[in-house]
């Protein structure tokens, strides 16, 4: 199968970026990104825009200015998984000798909705009815966190730990929003959101940024070769009575998918950078991802493998807990983090000796399915 | 609130209504609408009796919004069938406790705890 590279990316800093509109905070990443790919605007051949919420055609209007002579663009929606799914689609159009190089941005303002959680898609009778009873996505994920505090013997404290490493981690990067390291205290006792999940256990809801990456079937003129090994888009399958929420089934599947497409098993993964919306979600997906047997995630984050220093770090760049989940933005935001990481260019938040690294995320955000979306993909050099 | 689909039996103890796919014997809920293409292939069906809660959250909302804290969950009906709602009653419910469907104003439904 022909090879495709990411032979450059780029990010803005995850913040809240007030006032800026979309195309001066998504030029940014979008200029440096074909900077860091050592190629020239007349060599991007189409571009795919990752957004949720952002409204219509929000790709042209990002790129309108920037010399591109009226190249093909996509605009992707595929809720917290449509960077990736951008970055998939690409990759087909590359496969089916469409393109030799495209553009993927991703970019999401979310502060101009000004707080609070996302809302549902409501679009649907059944997701209608449990918004109204005020299903959101902080609840669905800490009735996962009660359940698996429950069938696990676990502890609140277990929870609380993906946070205390995951913005640690977040404290070294300098693109991440929030860049303070805190106890594991200071995680339980922060205010309650969604029992048993605390503020400091969810993704900020605050915040703006854009990412971009550079996806060819010609090898970069820069820097190391990053690969594009695996690429993995699924859906989720309708919930039935008897599921079980402490099986994410959605990213398991994906996970599966893209190992077989890389020839690679969960042991061949050095550096992940996962969904952590939640960090119940870590959790979850430590044993989706194979990276723990079913029942060994908290044996396996207590073991310290998935901090900075162990066999596999899991969100070196803080993940979406600390860096940011600005939600079009963040699967992009993602690869550009594992290229870093496996080109050595990730500076003091640096994975040793990265070879493989594993990207995921999920979309959700409408009723009776685990996950509406979720990607895998596998970068290699 | 008018809705395309019936939530509640007619009758002088309601029951909530769901969908059985009748190719798979699935239950569904809410019921199909009425204007759904799927409609002939389910029946309507009543769930009956008392659920356990599969699992639960209670939400504490900021502070600025004056709302007290609410309990929401996942209750197993015999079906089977799995229902996400307010559940009404303890301030902190328990995984397994049973809980029965009544008609609410504002929700359609709500889950009261079910005295033993």
């Amino acid at each position: 199968m022909q090879d495709i590279y990411l032979t450059g990316g780029a990010m803005t800093v995850f913040g809240r970026h007030l006032g800026v509109m979309a195309p001066e905070l998504a030029q940014e990443a979008i200029l440096k990104a074909i900077e860091d790919a050592g190629v020239r605007i007349e060599e991007i051949q189409a571009i795919y825009c990752a957004n949720v919420l952002g409204g219509m055609i929000l790709g042209q209007l990002i790129v309108r200015d920037l010399g591109f002579k009226g190249i093909p663009v996509y605009n992707v929606e595929n809720a917290c998984a449509s960077g990736a799914t951008g970055v998939h689609m690409a990759r087909h159009a590359l496969l089916a000798q469409q393109y030799d190089t495209v553009l993927v941005f991703g970019i999401e303002q979310l502060t101009a909705l000004g707080g609070g959680t996302i809302p549902l898609q409501r679009n649907d009778h059944k997701t209608e009815l449990y918004a109204s009873a005020g299903m959101v996505l902080p609840a669905v994920y800490a009735m996962r966190g009660t359940r698996f505090l429950h069938e696990r013997s676990a502890s609140p404290a277990d929870l609380a730990a993906i946070a205390v490493k995951n913005r640690h981690h977040g404290s070294l990067n300098e693109f991440a929003l929030q860049r303070t390291a805190v106890t594991l205290d200071e995680v339980l006792g922060s205010r309650m959101i969604a029992d048993p999940l605390t503020l400091l256990q969810c993704c900020p809801s605050q915040v703006d940024g854009a990412a971009a990456v550079v996806v060819s079937t010609k090898p970069g003129r820069v820097r190391k070769q990053v690969r594009i090994l695996s690429s993995v888009v699924v859906s989720g399958m309708r919930e039935r009575a008897d599921d079980d929420i402490l099986d994410a089934e959605i990213t398991a599947r994906a996970a599966k998918q893209a190992y077989e497409q890389a020839g690679l098993g969960p042991t061949d993964v050095d550096v992940v950078e996962l969904h952590d919306a939640f960090t119940i979600a870590e959790l979850l997906y430590y044993e989706a991802l194979g990276l723990a047997r079913e029942g060994e995630a908290v044996s396996l984050l207590n073991s310290g493998a998935t901090r900075l220093g162990g066999r596999v770090p899991v969100n070196p760049s803080g993940g979406l807990l600390a860096k940011g989940h600005p939600l079009g933005a963040t699967g992009v935001a993602q690869m550009v983090e594992i290229m870093w990481q496996l080109q050595d260019r990730a500076g003091a938040r640096q994975a040793q000796k990265a070879k493989i690294g594993l990207t995921q995320c999920t979309g959700g955000g409408i009723a009776g399915v685990d996950h509406a979306a979720s990607s895998v993909h596998l970068l290699g050099v | 609130m008018d809705r395309l689909y019936p939530l509640w039996s007619d009758v002088a103890s309601p029951a909530l209504l769901a969908s059985r796919d009748r190719r798979t014997g699935e239950l569904v809920f809410p019921a199909v609408a009425k204007d759904s293409p799927l409609v002939s292939l389910h029946e309507t069906a009543e769930i009956a009796g008392t659920g356990e809660v599969y699992s639960f959250t209670v939400i504490h909302p900021g502070r600025k919004s004056g709302e007290a804290p609410y309990a929401l969950g996942f209750v197993d009906f015999p079906g089977p069938v799995r229902i996400f709602g307010r559940l009404q009653g303890p301030s902190r419910p328990a995984i397994g406790s049973k809980y029965r469907a009544r008609p609410d104003e504002q929700f359609g439904y709500v889950f009261e705890a079910a005295q033993p």
